[in-house]
């Protein structure tokens, strides 16, 4: 085991970040359909967890989980998402990369909490949508009247992110329990983790 | 067409501008303050030759900001939300997604790594970036040749298998998984025969130089950013 | 020039289990070695050893040195020896690191670090060489097989390394382009190169080759002269022919009685403008094995995307006795075998695999299948564990299993050595006493020969020729002119 990242773990990097960013584009596209939208980090964290704890696999020193990251939010940059991601998807993947660090890369509990917080990723994508909201809000409140903004405020408010990034790291956490689940089940069955 | 001019921006000119363009979605500006930086995407895609993608463009970009002054003041119930939902996000995220499959389907890989070396980018960042644009091809090709498969079985996107979409996604994500560990394995192979783990820097054969047509942009850019932000913090000045 | 001295190796650290034991070699400067054997028998094993992958890539146990013109290849890291060796790979969609083709072909040249200009003459010199000019500045992925392998001997030529070493360049050409690496490697054996290459298709490999080693279990049990090996019985060595001359029809006639014919009508396919497949009034025998040929881009994998009801714009459809088999119909009736097998299989054990394609779960019948197929003992085997040759059977079964009546295969036998083209052929014959028609989309003239009793020639998207098997036609399609 080297310390240095080297040229296979950096293949290997692209490689696992194509197939999120396919993931967060096919379940971004439903988040096209404005209610989806809120949905749009739950289902993503739910799915990309089987990929990512195969990721983890492929593991073993510190720096590939944050590269990850990284990389992730510079192709959402590059595919007019804003620079915000490159930010966002970079710490939540170098807190993985601390947590799984602590774990030494081995420990299964800390692989499904690293992934918790690499799932919060995908707010980078979002917190663009929810600068968008506050002119949302106004121009609702002005044609529909204060009562139904009342109504569907509680969805779009400063609390309600707060409680989103929750619910999408606990589904994080889920995510990863299967990711765990489908790895047993099909990828060390054949012989591939 | 008439129109082959030599129209190739430097991969780092098209960056910049992604970046300049990204801070108008941050707030909501008149279109005489915003409308430099909404025709820079709309030059881009009309001269490289995606006329009609760049008029399709404008054209909804102009519908947008139509429902936003004349609709939606008039509007009313659930027509209203969607109107308002649609039109804030035309306008607030449309160029900045133009500017982006712009950027994605003009550069030439060789040309974007060459370009990010020459600014000293580390290759812990250029080598995996040039895999995701070699492998995005092949993982959609993956994708089509499953939907196929499945279509032959009898499953596939229709109302009986999404009853069980868990099972949908396993059957997508497991052949494309062992092929992507496939694929890192025997790419990493063929790469290290191909002497990229060298620690020497790389040189580059293909040229990236800005050229004239790349500073015209940069500095009409920066003039729209420039009005942009004149406005911005005028408006916060003087508010 | 390239020094193999007791070399030993094996993947899993296993004392008692070689990958590879006791090689020695000498091997002189312009020589063309071939490297042959059954799969498994080490010969990848033993590129990976001479290209330095061995021990930079893939760990192991290993024994013995290697010397490339006196220097020990063990002490030297990989982009060192990168620029003595060049290696080309089998898959053409991972060998690539680029996208379009000027910039694969000066990668090398790029990592080693030359200067531009330098790096721009040698590739006027490739270019030149291999006569590429029209394919330059192209994306790699649009190309054919043919068109790939030979930007992937370029790319790794443009480095001027003293040592090719090739590993199953063949396996995804048609039998032309196969004749083009064959030029390729007399271009590189005329100005004094060492070229080793690994393959089970031989035939291109006639004139060119100057010995051969045989492997068997990790060792070399034979050594040849290219005129020995010219004389002796391949198939007594498991190996596939070497002179496609000494082929002949294995199956001279239809397997089938009733001489029953289906009528292909109206199987039209357009990519934009371009018409790609026309194909109307085709009759052609049901209930044979019926080999589709032609040159790469021919149609034939439209083609068989169509007959499978896969093209919601192709009208075509299949008269069948005194029903009009529509797309939907089709969709139903047909299976495609596809080439990358890995997309087909879903579940997680073969007996789930076949269960999973019958309308209502039968395990005896499930069971039944999988032993005629002889994959019984491996019902709980996870798909994706399995050998090519075993996933391809696990997709025939779950065909059988769902009650297809055509069965249409992408390449069944590509990259495959004789043993496993043999069961391949045991297969077929199989389905086809079932009742089921097979269609084979092949460049294998052996699998041909040896199953095939009909054939339709594709060229351009049109079906030029459709015929019982016939010896001097097909020898005139394979054979080179």
């Amino acid at each position: 085991m080297s310390e240095m990242i080297n040229v296979k773990d950096l293949i290997t990097v692209g490689i696992f970040a194509v197939i999120l960013t396919v993931l967060i584009f096919l379940f971004g596209m439903l988040g096209y359909i404005p209610i989806l939208m809120i949905g749009l980090p739950i289902i993503a964290a739910l799915i990309a967890g089987i990929p990512y704890m195969l990721f983890l696999t492929r593991v073993d020193k510190f720096g590939m989980v944050t590269l990850l990251g990284l990389i992730l939010g510079i192709v959402m940059f590059l595919s007019g998402h804003t620079w915000i991601p490159i930010v966002v998807y970079t710490i939540c993947g170098l807190i993985a990369d601390i947590v799984l660090k602590m774990g030494n890369y081995t420990s299964i509990k800390n692989s499904i909490v690293s992934y918790g917080f690499f799932s919060l990723g995908v707010f980078g994508n979002m917190l663009p949508f929810y600068i968008l909201r506050d002119y949302f809000v106004e121009s609702i409140r002005a044609s529909m009247g204060t009562d139904y903004v009342n109504v569907i405020l509680p969805f779009l408010t400063n609390e309600m992110l707060i409680v989103l990034i929750i619910v999408t790291f606990i589904v994080g956490l889920i995510g990863a329990y299967i990711g765990k689940i489908v790895l047993k089940k099909h990828f060390k069955k054949a012989g591939i983790a | 067409m008439g129109l082959k001019l030599n129209f190739n921006l430097d991969p780092r000119t098209k960056i910049i501008i992604l970046v300049l363009i990204s801070f108008m979605v941050f707030n909501e500006v008149p279109l005489y303050i915003s409308g430099i930086l909404v025709l820079v995407p709309f030059i881009c895609l009309f001269f490289s030759n995606r006329i009609k993608l760049a008029l399709s463009y404008i054209l909804i970009y102009i519908f947008a900001k139509y429902i936003q002054i004349y609709l939606l003041p008039t509007a009313t119930g659930i027509i209203a939300i969607f109107l308002i939902m649609f039109s804030y996000t035309a306008t607030r995220m449309l160029p900045i997604l133009m500017m982006g499959y712009y950027t994605i389907q003009t550069t030439k890989v060789s040309e974007f790594i060459a370009s990010m070396e020459k600014s000293n980018i580390p290759k812990e960042i250029t080598i995996p970036l040039s895999v995701i644009f070699r492998y995005i091809p092949s993982v959609y090709e993956e994708i089509k040749s499953i939907t196929d498969a499945m279509k032959m079985r009898g499953f596939g996107l229709n109302a009986k298998s999404l009853k069980n979409p868990l099972k949908l996604i396993e059957f997508y994500m497991i052949p494309i998984l062992v092929n992507a560990i496939k694929t890192a394995d025997e790419l990493s192979a063929a790469s290290l025969t191909r002497g990229l783990s060298n620690p020497i820097s790389r040189t580059h054969f293909v040229e990236v130089k800005l050229n004239k047509i790349d500073y015209v942009l940069l500095v009409i850019s920066f003039m729209g950013l420039g009005i942009y932000a004149y406005y911005f913090l005028g408006g916060v000045l003087f508010a | 020039m390239l020094k193999i001295e007791d070399i030993s190796f094996s993947y899993d650290n296993n004392e008692t289990n070689y990958n590879l034991a006791d090689i020695n070699q000498n091997i002189k400067e312009g020589e063309v070695i071939l490297l042959c054997g059954e799969s498994g028998c080490g010969k990848t094993t033993l590129t990976r050893i001479i290209n330095g992958l061995i021990p930079n890539f893939f760990n192991g146990t290993k024994q013995g040195n290697v010397y490339l013109k006196d220097n020990l290849i063990n002490e030297i890291p990989i982009y060192e020896i990168s620029k003595y060796v060049g290696s080309v790979f089998q898959n053409p969609k991972t060998q690539f690191f680029n996208v379009d083709t000027t910039g694969e072909i000066v990668f090398g040249c790029e990592n080693l670090a030359m200067d531009v200009d330098e790096i721009k003459s040698r590739l006027d010199h490739v270019v030149k060489d291999f006569k590429i000019q029209p394919l330059l500045d192209k994306n790699i992925f649009k190309l054919s097989g043919g068109e790939k392998q030979k930007i992937a001997c370029a790319s790794v030529s443009a480095v001027f390394p003293d040592l090719f070493v090739l590993d199953e360049p063949s396996s995804n050409l048609d039998a032309q382009s196969s004749w083009d690496l064959e030029d390729i490697i007399k271009n590189w054996k005329q100005s004094g190169k060492t070229v080793i290459i690994a393959e089970h298709k031989l035939f291109f490999l006639n004139n060119v080759v100057d010995r051969v080693l045989f492997l068997e279990n990790g060792r070399i049990t034979e050594k040849w002269s290219i005129d020995e090996f010219k004389s002796i019985n391949h198939r007594d060595y498991g190996l596939r022919q070497i002179n496609l001359e000494n082929l002949y029809v294995n199956h001279d006639g239809y397997y089938s009685n009733n001489q029953d014919l289906m009528e292909l009508r109206n199987f039209n396919f357009k990519y934009g403008k371009k018409q790609v497949l026309d194909i109307d009034g085709v009759k052609i025998p049901k209930n044979e094995i019926i080999a589709i040929i032609g040159k790469n881009g021919a149609g034939k994998s439209t083609f068989a995307n169509c007959l499978c009801g896969l093209k919601r714009s192709c009208k075509g459809e299949i008269i069948w006795g005194d029903v009009h088999l529509k797309r939907k119909d089709l969709l139903k009736k047909t299976y495609m075998v596809m080439q990358d097998v890995n997309h087909q299989l879903f579940t997680e054990s073969v007996l789930d695999e076949v269960l999973l394609s019958m309308g209502e779960e039968n395990i005896s019948r499930a069971e039944e299948i999988l032993t005629n197929l002889n994959l019984i003992h491996l019902k709980e085997a996870h798909p994706m564990a399995l050998s090519g040759g075993e996933k391809q059977r696990v997709a025939i079964a779950s065909a059988i299993a769902s009650g297809k009546e055509i069965l249409i295969f992408d390449e069944p036998t590509s990259g495959l050595d004789l043993k496993n083209m043999m069961k391949v052929s045991e297969n077929l014959i199989y389905l086809q006493k079932l009742g089921i028609t097979s269609f084979i989309i092949t460049h294998d003239f052996e699998l041909i020969m040896d199953v095939c009793s009909h054939v339709l020639h594709m060229e351009d998207g049109k079906i030029i020729d459709n015929y019982k098997i016939n010896e001097d036609k097909l020898k005139n399609f394979f054979l080179k002119n």
